[in-house]
C-alpha cells in the first residue's frame, strides 16, 4: 500500500508501507574521522567533532559541511578515530606538577640583593 | 558603461538562462534534503542547493537592476514557456545515481561559465562570478570525488555511473544550446558563446571520467536535448512550478 | 520527552544504584557536585550510561525527524528568503541530528543500532513531530513556539554533567537562535499581514496548541528515581518548571499579535506567579507516542526509504578493512 501524504514528496517517493526494513549492519554508516578546525590563519586546530566517511578524503568534505559551512574557518584536518591514541583520565595525576619545581618559576629568580651588595663591596674598596 | 539595446536584450537572455537554471536545479536538489544517503551527505547537498538558490536570486537581482521585475516577482510568477532553463535541471531528482551525474555534469559546466565570466566588461556580472567562483569550486570538488568515489567503488557503483552518464549526457549537451542573439556578445566580448563553453567542458570532463576508467558516449551519435531555452520543456516543469508557486499565489501581494 | 531522561514507574528504585562500587560511585558523585564533566572513558554507574543514551538518542531522533514537517513546505515556501531560510533550517536540523547521534555513540552505541531503533520503533522520539504540518503557517508555529520549547530543554540540559552532551548542545544552540528568529518573524509577517494570512496562522496555533502543551511531558512526581537523575546532573529540571518557564516567555507574545489560544482556562495566577490550564490529554499522549498517531507510519517510513535507497552508496565506498571504534568525545 502506498503512502498518500501532504507532504509531495513522500508521495513522490511512491513508499508501499507495508515493506519491512532490513536493518543496518555494524560499518553500514561506515568509521568515523575525528575533525578539526582552524578558525583563523595563526590560531590552533582545534577539535570539534566526528564525521561518519569511508575514507579521508569523503571526511574532508563532509568536515566543511558540518562542522565549516557556518562561521570562520581557513584549514581542517580529519584523522581516524582509530588512530587516535589517547590518555587515561584515570592517570591525570600524572599531569599535575608538583609546587615544589621552584626552578622553573621565574620569581623564584631574585638577584637584586647580591648585586647591590657586590656593588657596595665595590664601592668601600675603592 | 554602455550597452546597446541589441546587447542589452542578449545579456538579459543569458542572465535569465543562467539564474533559471540555477534557481531549478537548486529546487530539486533541494527535494534531497532529509532523504539523502547518509546525513554528512545530505548536509552537503543542503548547503550546495542553498548556494544555487542564492546565486539565482543574485543573477535575478542584476536582471531587476537592468529593469526585469524583483526576483520574487520574476522567479515566482513566470509559467514554464517564460522560463529559460535548460530541460536537463527540470527533470525529476530519479535515485542517488542521477542526481549526482547532474550535479557533476552541469556543477562542471557553470563553473567553466562563471570562469569565463569573471572578465567580461560588464562589471556587475563580473562581480558576481568572482563571488560565486568560490562556491562553484567545491561544488565542482564535491561532484567530481563522488564520481570517482563510486567508479571505483564496487561492481554495482560503477555501473550505476556509467549507465547514468550514458543515459544523460544528451539532457547534459542541453545546457550548451545555443541562442540565437549570442552573437552580439561574443564579438563585444561580453560572453565566450555555447559552443566555445561546450567545448571547455569536453575538453575538462572527458580526461577526468577516463582516468575514473568512465567514458562519454560518442558525441556524433548523441542527440542533445534543446527546447528549454526557448521555453519548450517536456512534462516536468511545469508542475515543479505549480508546486513551487503554490503558497506565493495564495496572495502574490502579501508578503511572507 | 524532547531530550528528556525517559523514567520507568516500574522499575524499582535500589536498581538504580545495584551493583555498583561504592566508593567509585562517591568519586564520581563528587565530581559531578563540583561541577566538573564526566568523559566517556570515565567510570560511570550502569544507569547513568543507560539514561543518557536513552535522552540522547532520542533527541537525535527528534531532529531527525523534526526535519520532515517543516521539509514538507521547502519546495513551497513562498519567495526567495523563506526558501533560502527554510532550507538552511532544516539541514540545520539533520546536522543537529549528526551531533547528538556523535554525543550518544561516545557511551557505546553504534549509530546503525540507533537507527535501528528509530525505524523499528523501539527507540521514541519527540510525539509533537507526529502530527501534519497542513499549511505553511504550520512550519511558521513549529519554526517559533517548538524550537522555542526545545530552546529551553536545551539551555537547562547544556548546562549537565556529560561532557559530549553538553559540547553538542553548545553548537546547537548557537543555531537555534537563528530558528528562533527566523520562526517568529514568519509568524509576525503571517499575523500582521492579509486577512488570509492571519486566518491562517490562528488556525495553525489552534490546531498545534495541544501538541505544543504536550511538548514537556507529563508532570515529573517527585521521586527517588528523579532525585538522583537530578543529583547526576542527567534530568536538569522538572517538565513542569520548562513548560512554566515556556508559557511564562511565549504566551504573552502570542496574545500580543491578537491571536489566541484554544484553552479557556489559560491564564496566569498573579498571586502565585505560576500559569493555569487545562490539564493536557495525556492518554491521547501515550495512544499518539506509542504508534497511533497522524503521520507516525510516514515519519518512519521516509526514514527506511532514505536508509534502502542509500544503501548501495554507502556498500560501494565501504572497504573490508575499516574498524569502528567508539568516537572520543
Amino acid at each position: 500500500m502506498i503512502i498518500k501524504s501532504l507532504d509531495p514528496r513522500v508521495d513522490r517517493a511512491q513508499i508501499d508501507e507495508k515493506k519491512e526494513f532490513e536493518g543496518l549492519n555494524d560499518l553500514d554508516h561506515w568509521q568515523t574521522f575525528e575533525v578539526f578546525h582552524q578558525e583563523k590563519r595563526g590560531e590552533q586546530h582545534q577539535h570539534v567533532g566526528i564525521v561518519h566517511a569511508p575514507n579521508a578524503e569523503m571526511a574532508l568534505l563532509f568536515g566543511k559541511e558540518q562542522y565549516a559551512r557556518r562561521g570562520a574557518t581557513v584549514n581542517l584536518w580529519v584523522v581516524k578515530t582509530s588512530d587516535v591514541f589517547c590518555s587515561e583520565y584515570e592517570d591525570s595525576d600524572m599531569f599535575d606538577t608538583t609546587p615544589e619545581k621552584f626552578h622553573r618559576d621565574p620569581g623564584s629568580y631574585k638577584v637584586m640583593d647580591k648585586i647591590n651588595k657586590f656593588k657596595e663591596r665595590i664601592s668601600k674598596e675603592k | 558603461m554602455n550597452i546597446e539595446q541589441k546587447q542589452l536584450d542578449a545579456l538579459k537572455n543569458l542572465l535569465y538562462k543562467m539564474a533559471d537554471d540555477q534557481l531549478i536545479l537548486g529546487h530539486r536538489n533541494s527535494e534531497w534534503t532529509g532523504f539523502g544517503p547518509v546525513l554528512e551527505e545530505d548536509i552537503a547537498f543542503s548547503s550546495m542547493a542553498q548556494d544555487k538558490i542564492g546565486q539565482a536570486y543574485q543573477l535575478y537581482s542584476i536582471l531587476n537592476e537592468l529593469g526585469e521585475s524583483e526576483p520574487d516577482t520574476v522567479a515566482f510568477t513566470r509559467n514554464a514557456q517564460q522560463f529559460h532553463c535548460c530541460e536537463y535541471v527540470t527533470m525529476p531528482i530519479g535515485e542517488y545515481d542521477f542526481s549526482l551525474v547532474r550535479h557533476f555534469f552541469f556543477d562542471n559546466a557553470e563553473l567553466l561559465r562563471i570562469d569565463s565570466l569573471i572578465n567580461t566588461t560588464f562589471d556587475p556580472l563580473s562581480l558576481l562570478a568572482r563571488k560565486f567562483k568560490g562556491e562553484l569550486k567545491y561544488h565542482v570538488l564535491h561532484a567530481n570525488t563522488w564520481i570517482k568515489q563510486l567508479a571505483n567503488g564496487n561492481a554495482e557503483s560503477k555501473k550505476r555511473i556509467q549507465d547514468t552518464i550514458n543515459a544523460s549526457f544528451g539532457l547534459a549537451l542541453g545546457i550548451f544550446e545555443p541562442s540565437d542573439d549570442e552573437n552580439s556578445l561574443i564579438d563585444t566580448g561580453f560572453f565566450i558563446g555555447e559552443k566555445a563553453l561546450q567545448s571547455k567542458w569536453l575538453a575538462i570532463i572527458t580526461p577526468f571520467l577516463n582516468s575514473c576508467d568512465l567514458s562519454l558516449p560518442n558525441i556524433d551519435d548523441t542527440k542533445p536535448v534543446y527546447g528549454g531555452r526557448k521555453g519548450n520543456f517536456s512534462q516536468y516543469l511545469q508542475p515543479m512550478l505549480t508546486e513551487m508557486t503554490e503558497v506565493y499565489a495564495i496572495d502574490p501581494s502579501a508578503e511572507w | 520527552m524532547y531530550g528528556n531522561a525517559y523514567i520507568d514507574p516500574n522499575a524499582k528504585v535500589h536498581s538504580f544504584l545495584e551493583g555498583e562500587d561504592s566508593s567509585r560511585l562517591a568519586t564520581f558523585e563528587a565530581r559531578i557536585a563540583r561541577g566538573e564533566k564526566i568523559e566517556p572513558a570515565d567510570w560511570m554507574p550502569k544507569e547513568y550510561r543507560k539514561q543518557l543514551v536513552r535522552m540522547i538518542e532520542q533527541h537525535a531522533h527528534s531532529e531527525i525527524i523534526g526535519a520532515l514537517p517543516e521539509g514538507t513546505w521547502i519546495t513551497r515556501a513562498p519567495g526567495f528568503r523563506r526558501k533560502l531560510a527554510l532550507i538552511a533550517k532544516v539541514q540545520d536540523e539533520v546536522g543537529h541530528a549528526q551531533l547528538l547521534y556523535s554525543a550518544a555513540e561516545t557511551l557505546g552505541k553504534s549509530r546503525e543500532e540507533q537507527t535501528n531503533d528509530l525505524i523499528n520503533g523501539k527507540s521514541k522520539y519527540s510525539n509533537v513531530f507526529n502530527y501534519p504540518s497542513k499549511t505553511w503557517a504550520d512550519t511558521a508555529v513549529i519554526a517559533w513556539l517548538i524550537d522555542a520549547g526545545a530552546i529551553v530543554n536545551q539551555l537547562a540540559n547544556s548546562k549537565g554533567s556529560y561532557g559530549p552532551y553538553c559540547r553538542a548542545l553548545e553548537r546547537i544552540c548557537a543555531e537555534e537562535s537563528f530558528h528562533l528568529k527566523y520562526g517568529h518573524d514568519n509568524v509576525v509577517f503571517l499575523a500582521t499581514g492579509t486577512p488570509k494570512q492571519r486566518e491562517m496562522v490562528q488556525d495553525a496555533l489552534t490546531r498545534w496548541w495541544p501538541p505544543i502543551m504536550h511538548f514537556f511531558g507529563p508532570s515529573d512526581k517527585s521521586s527517588q528515581h528523579t532525585e538522583i537523575l537530578m543529583r547526576w546532573k542527567v534530568k536538569m529540571a522538572t517538565n513542569d518548571d520548562m513548560r512554566q518557564q515556556f508559557l511564562n516567555m511565549y504566551v504573552p507574545k502570542i496574545w500580543d499579535l491578537g491571536l489566541t489560544l484554544p484553552d479557556p482556562n489559560l491564564k496566569k495566577n498573579m498571586e502565585t506567579g505560576l500559569w493555569e490550564y487545562t490539564e493536557p490529554d495525556w492518554e491521547e499522549f501515550k495512544r499518539v507516542i506509542n504508534g497511533d498517531g497522524p503521520c507516525n507510519k510516514e515519519r518512519l517510513a521516509v526514514r527506511r526509504i532514505a536508509e534502502e535507497n542509500g544503501r548501495w552508496v554507502r556498500e560501494a565506498l565501504a572497504k573490508p578493512n575499516d574498524r569502528y571504534v567508539t568516537p572520543l568525545a
